[in-house]
């Protein structure tokens, strides 16, 4: 049955509606969760206050236990999920550059326009920054083209270079992920901060 | 804390349970048009006449020839022991058994390929396998096995190997689908075996 746009059950139009749809829940979400928040955010970096490590990973293990048992019945085919192709010295460098731009700033794309929507002033300035950041990224992409494309992996999965099976793997990282929220829970306490 | 516990509580017996059983290996089917290409020019699918004219001669209880020709034209004329799917009823719940399975070997024909191509690339799509097509379908069943041209410098031997062939062939034509016709050509059959096999040698020479 899945994935509904590569097996031409909707096309990609609708599936921009329910892209659409979903964008609104997940930021109406994310500012529920108190992620327009600044502080909360950074609060990850100095152990005040993990919560941005507890919502995102129990997403991701929750989509990744979900997607394993659709697959088991059938219901969708992982083989035709688009994975992100790894271009290991631009992901490295993207990660450093991204991560250091969410300590500096106290946002994450996504969580910045969450925060202008309800008037923070600190992320509109943020998201002029991204927007200033996507522009000299295109227009000096010929000076850095080569690095962007340097040593191109495809799409390896931590799975397959351990030799191991998906739903092995998916339980060690819902291990690691649980054992990450205890430490979480652990600093919070032990890094408690009364007022942010 | 009790949201926490009931979060683990529920999660951890989930991944419990995914890292436990084998993961899905059945791939629900479509071919990517490269795919197809990929199948269609490697010739996997074809089979020569003479594979299958070997088959029939020896009673290869494997094969399958189906024939994906008008009812009509099937009742003309088809190959013995080949039962009639019209390319139009390809996808007819009844055929469903007979198309998709793992022990027979399916071969379509039709009078040129251009039908039973169609008829294979929609089963493969369909992610069937054990479905083959006769190379050239009738016409060059007609031109190799009913009446084959004699190569200039061949041995006696194969001239007469290709004679009984084309005898046994032509025993074959004259019975209808049925079952029992068939078996009335079988004493004809044994002797164009042994003679088949030297054509073989003598082609490999």
């Amino acid at each position: 049955m899945g994935p509904l746009v590569a097996n031409e059950i909707i096309t990609t139009d609708t599936n921009l509606v329910f892209a659409f749809l979903i964008g609104i829940g997940f930021g109406f979400v994310l500012e529920g969760a108190g992620f327009s928040s600044s502080r909360k955010l950074a609060g990850v970096f100095y152990g005040y206050d993990t919560v941005v490590l507890k919502v995102f990973f129990t997403a991701a293990i929750t989509a990744m236990i979900g997607l394993l048992f659709l697959s088991l019945f059938g219901w969708i085919d992982l083989s035709l999920i688009y994975i992100n192709p790894t271009f290991l010295y631009s992901a490295i460098a993207g990660g450093v550059i991204m991560g250091a731009g969410f300590i500096l700033g106290g946002f994450c794309p996504g969580t910045s326009f969450c925060g202008a929507s309800i008037g923070k002033i600190d992320a509109m300035v943020f998201i002029v920054g991204l927007i200033l950041g996507i522009f000299i990224f295109g227009e000096g992409y010929p000076l850095w083209e080569d690095f962007y494309k340097a040593k191109f992996l495809g799409i390896p999965k931590i799975s397959e270079f351990m030799g191991i099976k998906d739903g092995l793997m998916a339980l060690i990282i819902v291990l690691v992920a649980f054992g990450m929220f205890w430490i979480g829970e652990w600093a919070e306490k032990k890094f408690p901060r009364e007022e942010y | 804390m009790n949201s926490r516990l009931l979060l683990a509580g529920f999660i951890i017996p989930m991944a419990l349970i995914i890292a436990a059983v084998p993961s899905n290996t059945t791939k629900q089917y479509k071919l990517t048009a490269n795919e197809l290409l990929q199948e269609a020019v490697s010739y996997e699918p074809y089979i020569h006449p003479d594979n299958v004219a070997d088959m029939l001669v020896q009673q290869d209880p494997s094969l399958q020839l189906i024939d994906v020709r008008t009812p009509d034209e099937f009742d003309k004329f088809s190959l013995p022991g080949a039962i009639n799917i019209p390319l139009s009823e390809l996808l007819a719940d009844q055929y469903v058994d007979i198309l998709d399975q793992d022990v027979k070997m399916n071969v379509f024909y039709s009078n040129g390929s251009l039908n039973s191509n169609e008829a294979w690339m929609i089963t493969r799509q369909l992610g069937y396998s054990n479905n083959y097509v006769l190379q050239g379908g009738l016409n060059y069943w007609a031109e190799t096995i009913i009446n084959p041209v004699p190569p200039s410098s061949t041995s006696p031997d194969e001239e007469i190997a290709k004679y009984n062939f084309r005898k046994g062939a032509s025993m074959a034509l004259g019975g209808s689908v049925e079952g029992n016709t068939a078996k009335s050509a079988i004493p004809a059959k044994p002797v164009i075996t042994s003679k088949k096999k030297k054509k073989r040698v003598a082609g490999g020479c």
